[in-house]
């Protein structure tokens, strides 16, 4: 299994997230979707990447709490939502593809397990035969002898 | 071929049967995810990115203004992305840590926190460099008024010490749960409830007078 490992400094904010944190919890469960539906990690990566650059702005937004930093507060919780929108959208798209990718898969490998089967029946009545041949040729190739 | 006559036809179809299903079965098993065990690792490691060395000439007696450095780490076992944080808390001896069987987190105020996005396999580690930047003698006992943690001040309050002696950081892991759309401590697995904590004990025995 790949094992990642990220190593990268966080600001610690000594305030929990709590303006965007319900439009985090529905994007992180339309993540959930695209994953069941069999998205793979690759796929899945440059969105959390994306995620956590929204998480890192919410957190700076959350910091700026003077009137004077009121207009780049709501410019960063802009960015906060557009990227959100954006990984919604991308999230609702790899659903799309990975459950076409996931339904064409589970086909194909129901289709080639009865493929394997009738070319198993072949192979065994071929083997059967083979094998009646060789004892009706041992048959006649038999001598009577006198003991 | 001479093997198919009208005996044999009823065997071919009874092996053609028999492997159809055992194919089918394969097929099954290899297209369903097999269920897994659901879990969390949360550590913390020394500066030496060791499970040692957690305090500056080995010496449990934090400085003021000394710098500590850790390094806090989640690995997500989950089988999906999730989203997690590490709430530091600060405590004294008395301060009761999280319960283990009812699922509970410490009432300490959180000091500080780390949310992050982790996919499944995941490690995420980031550094965790703290200092206690103030803190005052009173009646005996030490009180911790202020830490800087990666370079942000968290104000703490109404947490002492007798002496400055057995004071400690909680480290708790908080899982969002989908079904609640909420931070919630600890993570449900296979309908249990499971929590991950740690706590490293220090001495703060040498705080500037009142």
């Amino acid at each position: 299994m790949l094992a990642l490992v990220v190593i990268q400094p966080l600001a610690a904010t000594s305030q929990t997230i709590t303006a965007l944190q319900p439009r985090f919890g529905q994007t992180l469960a339309l993540l959930h979707e695209a994953e069941s539906a069999g998205a793979t990690s690759s796929e899945v990566a440059p969105l959390v990447v994306l995620l956590n650059k929204a998480l890192e702005l919410n957190a700076e937004a959350i910091k700026l709490g003077t009137p004077d930093q009121a207009q780049k507060q709501a410019d960063l919780l802009v960015q906060v939502d557009q990227i959100l929108t954006t990984v919604e959208n991308r999230a609702a798209e790899l659903t799309v593809v990975a459950s076409h990718r996931s339904y064409t898969n589970r086909i194909l490998t129901y289709m080639f397990a009865g493929v394997a089967a009738v070319l198993g029946t072949i192979a065994y009545a071929f083997t059967v035969s083979f094998y009646q041949e060789y004892r009706i040729k041992r048959t006649f190739q038999m001598r009577a002898t006198r003991k | 071929m001479s093997f198919v006559s009208s005996q044999n036809r009823r065997t071919l179809i009874a092996v053609f049967i028999t492997l159809l299903v055992v194919c089918e079965m394969v097929a099954y098993v290899t297209t369903t995810p097999r269920p897994r065990e659901q879990f969390f690792q949360l550590y913390v490691l020394g500066t030496k990115h060791m499970a040692a060395d957690y305090y500056p000439n080995d010496n449990t007696d934090i400085q003021l203004g000394e710098p500590v450095t850790w390094y806090l780490g989640i690995t997500d076992n989950m089988g999906s992305v999730q989203l997690v944080s590490i709430r530091v808390k600060i405590g004294n001896e008395t301060l009761k840590p999280p319960d283990d069987q009812q699922g509970l987190e410490s009432p300490a105020p959180v000091a500080a926190e780390f949310t992050r996005f982790i996919q499944d396999n995941e490690t995420w580690e980031t550094p965790f460099v703290w200092s206690i930047s103030d803190a005052v003698s009173s009646g005996g006992s030490t009180r911790v008024l202020a830490l800087q943690i990666n370079n942000e001040t968290c104000q703490i309050q109404d947490w002492s010490a007798t002496k400055g002696h057995n004071l400690r950081l909680l480290f708790e892991l908080w899982a969002w749960q989908t079904e609640a759309n909420a931070f919630e401590f600890g993570w449900m697995t296979g309908g249990e409830h499971r929590v991950a904590w740690l706590q490293v004990w220090f001495n703060m025995t040498s705080p500037r007078p009142t």
